[in-house]
C-alpha cells in the first residue's frame, strides 16, 4: 500500500504526525484531495476541514482556520494558525466539536468556507 | 536599642515575607518549565514556515524575478521607525524590565539622532508604565498579553505594524525583547523584522519535481507567508519573554529569600543579646535591691 507522511503543525505544537493514505484539504481555490507521489505543490488553505485516510484504516479529521500546505513526493506539511482534532481511529471526541466550531467562526476568512466547514462539524454531531 | 516586642514583631514579619518569596520562586520555576515546553513545541512550526518561504523564494528567482516586494527593501534612511517590546505585566523579577526600557530607551536616542522618527508599541503593564509616568507618548499598548501570549492576539498586534509599514507609513519594525538563554541568564534581544533581511533566505535546490503554487501568483503567496512568519516571530518573542520574565523571577525570589533568612538569623541574635541584657539589669537590680537592705 503505498502511504506518504503527513504533519499538522501550529505555532503552539504538532497536532498531528503519521502516515496516511490519502488527505483532503480545503483549499483557498477549492477543496482538493492528495495522494502519494503527488507532484509538489504549495497552496493557501482556507478554514475548513482536513479529512485524512489513515495508513492502518479509519479516518481523522481536523478542522483548522487557515494555513498552507506543502505537498510533496511522500510528504505533506500543513502549517496552519490553529487546529482542533476531532476524531481519530478511536472515535469522534464529543467535547471537540464545539471547539473545533468556536475556532472555525473565528477564523477570518470567507463565510461561505466557514459556513460549509461548521455544516459538516454539525453532521458530524448528528452522526453520534 | 529596640525594645523587645520590636525586634519580635520585625522577626515575625521579615519570616513572613520570606514565605511569600519562597512561594513566589516556586510558582515561578513551576511556570518557567510550562514557558519552556511552549517555546519548544512551537520551534516545529518555524522550522516549517522557513523551509516553506525559502523553497517559495528559490521558485521566485528561478522564473528571474527579483525580490522587489516591500517587506524585502531596505531603506537607507528610515523615517519611521516602529519599536515594539515587551516588558512584564508584573514586577518583582529583578532588573528584568528595567533592562528591556533601557535598551528601548537607547534605541530610540540612536534612531532619533539618525533623524528618524521613533513610534513606540509596547506589549505590558510595566513598560506601558514606565513611559506613561515617563510623559512619552506611545502609539500602541496592550497588556495582559506577556504574561499569556495568544497566537491570534500577537497576531493582530503585529498585523497593525505590518499593515502601516506595507502602506509606507513607517519603514522599519524592530521587535525588543528580554529572551531566555537559560535559568540564570536573560538576554536582550533586538530582532529587526521588517525590512525582512533577504540574506538569510537560504535556499537551496529541490531535487523534487517542479513546484506547483495555487494561487498561481508567486508575489501573494510569498507575501502572506511572510506575514504569517512575522506573526510567528512576534508570538515567538512572547514566549521567548515569558520565561525570562519567570528565570529571572526564579532568580530575584531566590535572592530575597536568602536575604530574608540572614536577616531572620540577625534579628534572632539581636533578639537573644537583648534579651539577656534584660534579665541582666533584672538581676542587678534584685541583687542591689537586696544589698541595700542589710
Amino acid at each position: 500500500m503505498n502511504t506518504m507522511k503527513l504533519e499538522i503543525v501550529t505555532p503552539t505544537g504538532l497536532i498531528f504526525d503519521g502516515d496516511v493514505k490519502m488527505v483532503t484539504l480545503p483549499g483557498k481555490e477549492g477543496e482538493f484531495g492528495v495522494l502519494p507521489q503527488h507532484a509538489q505543490l504549495v497552496s493557501l488553505l482556507d478554514a475548513g476541514l482536513i479529512t485524512i485516510q489513515n495508513a492502518r484504516g479509519g479516518e481523522t479529521i481536523v478542522a483548522i482556520n487557515g494555513g498552507y500546505v506543502k505537498v510533496d513526493e511522500n510528504k505533506v506539511s500543513c502549517i496552519v494558525d490553529g487546529a482542533v482534532l476531532i476524531s481519530d481511529e478511536s472515535g469522534v471526541v464529543a467535547e471537540k466539536l464545539e471547539e473545533a466550531k468556536e475556532l472555525l467562526q473565528k477564523a477570518q476568512t470567507s463565510d461561505v468556507a466557514i459556513a460549509t466547514a461548521v455544516g459538516k462539524v454539525e453532521s458530524i454531531k448528528k452522526s453520534l | 536599642m529596640a525594645s523587645l516586642k520590636d525586634i519580635k514583631r520585625k522577626i515575625k514579619s521579615v519570616k513572613g515575607t520570606g514565605k511569600t518569596t519562597r512561594a513566589m520562586k516556586l510558582v515561578s520555576s513551576a511556570k518557567l518549565k510550562r514557558a519552556e515546553e511552549l517555546a519548544k513545541r512551537s520551534k516545529v512550526y518555524a522550522q516549517k514556515i522557513t523551509e516553506m518561504i525559502d523553497e517559495i523564494a528559490l521558485n521566485i528567482s528561478k522564473s528571474e524575478k527579483s525580490l522587489d516586494n516591500r517587506f524585502f527593501k531596505s531603506v537607507e534612511n528610515p523615517k519611521v521607525v516602529d519599536i515594539v517590546f515587551i516588558t512584564a505585566d508584573k514586577g518583582l523579577c529583578g532588573g528584568f524590565n528595567s533592562q528591556t526600557i533601557k535598551k528601548v530607551n537607547q534605541l530610540k536616542d540612536e534612531y532619533e539622532a539618525q533623524g528618524s522618527t521613533v513610534r513606540l508599541r509596547a506589549i505590558g503593564k510595566k513598560g506601558v508604565a514606565y513611559f506613561k509616568f515617563n510623559r512619552i507618548e506611545m502609539l500602541n499598548e496592550i497588556d495582559g498579553l506577556s504574561s499569556a501570549p495568544d497566537y491570534q492576539k500577537a497576531a493582530s498586534f503585529i498585523n497593525e505594524c505590518i499593515a502601516d509599514y506595507l502602506t509606507g507609513k513607517s519603514d522599519k519594525v524592530v521587535i525588543v525583547h528580554n529572551g531566555y538563554v537559560n535559568m540564570i541568564t536573560q538576554e536582550i534581544r533586538v530582532d529587526e523584522v521588517l525590512p525582512v533581511d533577504a540574506s538569510k533566505i537560504t535556499a537551496k535546490e529541490s531535487t523534487g519535481s517542479e513546484l506547483e503554487l495555487e494561487p498561481d501568483d508567486d508575489d501573494t503567496l510569498l507575501e502572506a507567508l511572510v506575514q504569517r512568519y512575522i506573526e510567528y516571530i512576534m508570538y515567538y518573542a512572547l514566549i521567548d519573554s515569558l520565561a525570562a520574565e519567570h528565570g529571572a523571577r526564579m532568580q530575584a525570589m531566590d535572592a530575597a529569600t536568602n536575604n530574608a533568612n540572614d536577616m531572620v538569623k540577625s534579628l534572632t541574635v539581636a533578639y537573644n543579646k537583648a534579651r539577656q541584657e534584660a534579665i541582666t539589669t533584672e538581676l542587678i537590680e534584685i541583687i542591689s535591691g537586696v544589698e541595700s537592705m542589710k
